[in-house]
């Protein structure tokens, strides 16, 4: 029989609930499916690498002395690290190391701009992480000074017949790179991006050249590719023999006690989803959520047709039907509708792909990788046949003399099963929005012990050390500034490390973020004030002393023995030498809440004219110009910044942020990941709605004959609807009981990645669990009373 | 043809038995036409579904063709439903998603006949009711006495030795009641068995002999043509 054919008619009949079906299903499919892209997604960086299950990223394992408890581990290890593994320790095939330069603007020679990413890589690069050649021979370039390979989105930009071509970064004038390569560009999901690669050997025109150190400059990525069945802890004691021979690692142990320094092969597959374990946590189990709310409205709804139709299965039957035959009509019939749910899904990941892949950070089809699509396939083609199955199977199974005896459900226990999965579903993921949201607001809204009000800044990158004093003598005449201060690096980018030294310079005490340069403006303007001591100035510091957070004078006084306190104490510390400590000032956040450093911090004095002169001096020096505007400043005051900038730019290539901005954007992963919870949250309700409104309206219909006959007997109907809604509310309680426990442990477990956490206040359940209570006596109550509030007599004779 | 021997069926509920049919005995032989009547809840549906393998008996022995229909499997009963069994019922039960045509053209499917012998065989039939018009309405838009010449023409389409009719005039004017009723006799003239459950004398009398069931037992089974004991 041609199924299909029947299955599609059914479609436009009345009471199917055929449109409802498609659209929870397509909702429900569309995001579902969107979330568990995005987990599995994050499990794909870097499985584009052949053999990407034998490719490790050497950490580095590091802990100081024994007053340190925490071995920390970072992806870097210092240049010698890869070749050395590759030449003492049996198992690891191939070695590399690369570094960033960072991401530069640079320019042909024609003049024209562009901007990249820059790494040096040494020549096995290519052997260990490989990319296809468009033109040139990789493993040549690699090994000539100067050289450089652009990928393939680069040489697009600047159009064709770049080999041979000449370019220079804007931080290092005068070093010249010639193009001597394309490469196929990097797909996104890769951790480790660059557009631009440039021999290692060249480092030292760039910048100090450690590429061959055993110990300290430990600034490079290193994957080695291990033998076919290595296990890469199985390497541990050649890896130390390794260590003893070059570093002297028994003897640095022995002058540093409790020293650790180990290293350790990650896989590179789980560099990435290691890092968002607690973002996958969260989305897989929204993503869940939704597709099981949405399969079990369906199944609810279909089973609600399905009864309707019992006789026809037993008619079927009478007709010679096997029960097969019944489960393949039920099953197309499935089919064609889940076909349908799946385009319709498939319309809307399309209708909602600028907005997805805004929030996402990547785009769509970037996604369409094995490591994603197999498993997605998988699922849908599982959840067909669950749903196509089902029905079929509980159809099939009606007898068929039940079936000619009004067959008509007695019970409807099961439908309230089904839709307490939804209620489940519904209160877990409306909890864990509202928690994730506070959280957010919370992380994002809260002080950062700095000030960022009306505070701008741009880069003296690229300018001319001779016309700095001009722009900010500009900038100060500017009605609007209030005033201009000048520092190396942002609390909001985070800070790089020094060490502080003990008295007798024999022991690093302890790790600063350190933020190199300011002077007494920058500080200002940040509201960095001390507590103790006095603040830099040109009479009270000379250049080079330093301040220090409160918790970096406290491990001072710990380790010193320094009661009295720190101020006019004299420190030393790594590549600053030893300088006198002018004040102490609060800690604030350094990065961003969401991933504070909590290391103490440094500034170190340095007046303005001196960044001037360090300017003139080393034209590749840069540093920040930091603009703090009257709080009557219009919005066009940025623009004017940019302007008195460029003025001293040779291409005009000023870039003029907000401080307030720059720190909102440290949570975007925050921010995208809470929209992506209210979209999930939008997609649960609206089918917990939908399914809630099939419900009431099946039972009613269900119980129409019932209802009049109660009715008649002088029962009003405010009585019977307050039944009705008593059994489905004491479903309900349960079920959102468990979607409050289930949110409770999921954000609980997410919360374990914030310093600061919101407290998980009992009013936020009881809210969430009044708010679906409403929604289902709301909901139900429309439809209920729609479809049964009719004359009782009617309600009779149609019977 | 049919052989029932000592047929119970009963209900069990938690703490008691109703018994629907009791130690029904019946010998029914091929080209006969029954009639089956008995106040309402006398048991005849149930009895005319054990006859038709819709339904299983308690306990008690069913022999259908001289074969043991209480042993069969489901799968060979479905044989049966193809085979040689058709239905006829009072509220019709026509596939209302199915077209007239495709209606009639079930039975055959479910047969495995293959397309144009089917579309042959239901173009005859359809021609035989007078039905060529309709054959692409769907039931709702049929009055209730072409919906029984639908059920009829379905029932019969593959040709079953017996037909088995629940009250299929039930829901019919007397005149399009007469005319089902005319339709079925001459089925069974032309060597149909016939069975079925009637609430009318006149209807009865179309048929060859009448069973008249009472509370599940079988007070009285006579040639139409034989003066009723029971009948009031
Ligand atoms: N599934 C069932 N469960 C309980 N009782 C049933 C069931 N099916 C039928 N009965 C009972 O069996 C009796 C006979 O039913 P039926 O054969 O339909 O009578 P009728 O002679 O009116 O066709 C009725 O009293 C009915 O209530
Ligand atoms: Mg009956």
């Amino acid at each position: 029989m041609n199924y299909i054919k029947i299955a599609t008619r059914r479609l436009f009949k009345k009471g199917e609930h055929s449109a409802t079906r498609i659209i929870s299903l397509a909702a429900g499919l569309a995001f579902g499916i969107l979330l568990l892209a995005e987990v599995l997604y994050y499990h794909s960086f870097d499985s584009f690498y052949p053999d990407a299950d034998r490719l490790f990223v050497v950490h580095e394992n590091f802990k100081m002395d024994k007053s340190s408890d925490k071995l920390s581990s970072y992806a870097s290890t210092s240049g010698a690290i890869g070749p050395g593994l590759k030449a003492e320790v049996p198992g690891v095939e191939m070695a590399t190391r690369i570094t960033h330069m960072g991401t530069s603007v640079f320019y042909t020679e024609d003049q024209k701009k562009y901007k990249a990413q820059f790494i040096l890589a040494d020549e096995f690069f290519f052997d260990v992480m490989p990319r296809s050649m468009v033109e040139g021979n990789a493993k040549e370039i690699l090994k000539s000074p100067m050289n450089c390979m652009i990928s393939t989105k680069i040489a697009s930009e600047i159009g064709g017949g770049v080999v041979g071509k000449v370019i220079e970064l804007k931080e290092y004038p005068g070093k010249k790179l010639t193009i001597a390569g394309v490469f196929e560009e990097l797909p996104e999901n890769t951790n480790y991006e660059y557009d631009v690669v440039v021999p290692l050997i060249s480092i030292g025109k760039f910048m100090w050249d450690g590429s061959d150190n055993w110990l300290g400059n430990d600034r490079y990525y290193t994957c080695v590719k291990l033998g076919k069945g290595i296990k890469p802890e199985s390497l541990a004691p050649a890896v130390r023999k390794m260590q003893e021979k070059h570093q002297d690692i028994v003897k640095l142990e022995e002058k540093h006690g409790g020293m650790v320094l180990k290293y350790t092969f990650k896989p590179i597959l789980k560099m990435h989803s290691d890092n968002l374990q607690d973002i996958i946590l969260i989305l897989s189990s929204i993503a869940i959520a939704v597709l099981i709310v949405s399969l079990m409205n369906y199944i609810l709804l279909t089973l609600s047709v399905l009864i309707s139709r019992a006789k026809s299965s037993a008619v079927h039957k009478t007709c010679g039907a096997q029960p097969r035959n019944i489960q393949q009509m039920i099953f197309s019939e499935t089919a064609v509708l889940f076909a349908l749910s799946l385009v319709g899904a498939l319309l809307i990941v399309l209708a909602v792909k600028p907005l997805a892949e805004n929030e996402l950070g990547h785009s769509l089809g970037a996604v369409l990788n094995p490591i994603v699509i197999i498993p997605i396939v998988g699922i849908v083609i599982f959840i067909m046949a669950l749903i196509s199955y089902l029905p079929a199977r509980f159809f099939s199974k009606i007898p068929v003399v039940s079936a000619f005896r009004q067959y008509k459900q007695k019970k409807n226990k099961w439908k309230l099963a089904l839709l307490s999965f939804q209620f489940a579903g519904a209160a877990f993921i409306l909890t864990t929005l509202v928690i994730v949201t506070l959280q957010y607001d919370n992380l994002k809204n809260s002080p950062h012990g700095y000030n960022t009000e009306g505070v701008y800044f741009g880069s003296t990158s690229g300018m001319s050390g001779s016309k700095i004093g001009t722009v900010l003598h500009q900038l100060r005449s500017m009605p609007e500034v209030e005033k201009v201060g000048l520092g190396a690096c942002l609390p909001i980018y985070g800070a790089s490390g020094n060490n502080v030294l003990s008295p007798d310079k024999e022991k690093e005490l302890f790790n600063v973020a350190d933020f190199y340069s300011a002077d007494e403006n920058y500080l200002s303007i940040l509201g960095v004030s001390v507590q103790r001591g006095e603040m830099f100035s040109e009479k009270a510091a000379v250049r080079g002393d330093v301040i220090i957070s409160q918790k970096g004078a406290e491990m001072l006084k710990i380790n010193n023995g320094w009661t009295e306190g720190v101020v006019g104490k004299d420190v030393t510390i790594t590549e600053h030498g030893n300088t006198t400590i002018r004040g102490v000032y609060s800690d604030f956040i350094v990065g961003s809440k969401a991933n504070p450093d909590s290391r103490p911090s440094v500034f170190f004095y340095r007046p303005e004219a001196a960044f001037i002169k360090a300017a003139q001096k080393n034209s590749a020096y840069s540093f920040k110009i930091m603009v703090k505007v009257h709080s009557t400043a219009q919005t066009g005051v940025m623009k004017k910044i940019e302007k008195v900038f460029n003025s001293a730019l040779p291409y005009n290539d000023a870039v003029i942020k907000s401080l307030s901005l720059e720190q909102g954007k440290r949570y975007t992963k925050q921010r995208g990941f809470r929209n992506a919870m209210v979209a999930g949250n939008i997609v649960i309700l609206l089918i917990t709605i939908i399914g809630l409104l099939g419900y009431a309206t099946n039972e009613a219909i269900r119980r129409k004959k019932e209802l009049a006959i109660r009715q008649i007997n002088g029962a009003k109907f405010s009585d019977i609807l307050r039944i009705f809604l008593m059994d489905l509310e004491l479903v309900a309680i349960p079920a959102i009981i468990v979607g409050l426990v289930g949110a409770w442990f999921t954000v609980d477990k997410w919360m374990e990645n914030f310093a600061s956490k919101i407290p998980l206040h009992w009013g936020i359940f009881l809210g969430c669990s009044l708010f679906i209570l409403v929604l289902v006596a709301v909901a139900s109550t429309i439809n209920f009373t729609r479809n049964a509030n009719q004359n009782p007599v009617d309600a009779l004779r149609t019977e | 043809m049919i052989s029932l021997k000592d047929i119970d069926r009963y209900y069990q509920s938690r703490f008691q038995r109703t018994f629907v049919l009791k130690g029904v005995d019946m010998e029914i032989k091929s080209g006969e036409f029954v009639s089956i009547m008995g106040p309402s809840g006398a048991g005849k549906s149930t009895l005319l579904n054990i006859i038709g393998m819709l339904d299983d008996p308690s306990a008690g022995e069913y022999y259908f063709m001289d074969n043991p229909v209480h042993k069969l499997k489901d799968k060979q009963k479905t044989e049966y439903h193809r085979n040689h069994i058709g239905f006829i019922f009072q509220a019709y039960h026509l596939i209302e998603n199915l077209t007239v045509y495709e209606n009639i053209e079930t039975p055959l499917v479910y047969k495995g006949i293959k397309s144009k012998e089917r579309k042959a065989m239901v173009a005859d039939i359809l021609d035989r009711f007078n039905m060529v018009a309709k054959k692409d309405l769907f039931p709702d838009q049929l009055s209730g006495g072409q919906q029984q010449l639908v059920g009829i023409a379905r029932a019969v389409i593959a040709n079953p030795t017996l037909l088995l009719a629940d009250e299929p005039t039930g829901n019919l004017h007397s005149e399009q009641g007469e005319m089902i009723m005319e339709l079925l006799q001459e089925l069974n003239k032309e060597g149909m068995t016939i069975i079925q459950v009637t609430h009318s004398e006149k209807n009865a009398q179309y048929g060859t002999r009448i069973v008249r069931l009472v509370d599940g037992l079988v007070r009285e089974d006579i040639p139409t043509n034989a003066k009723s004991l029971v009948a009031e």
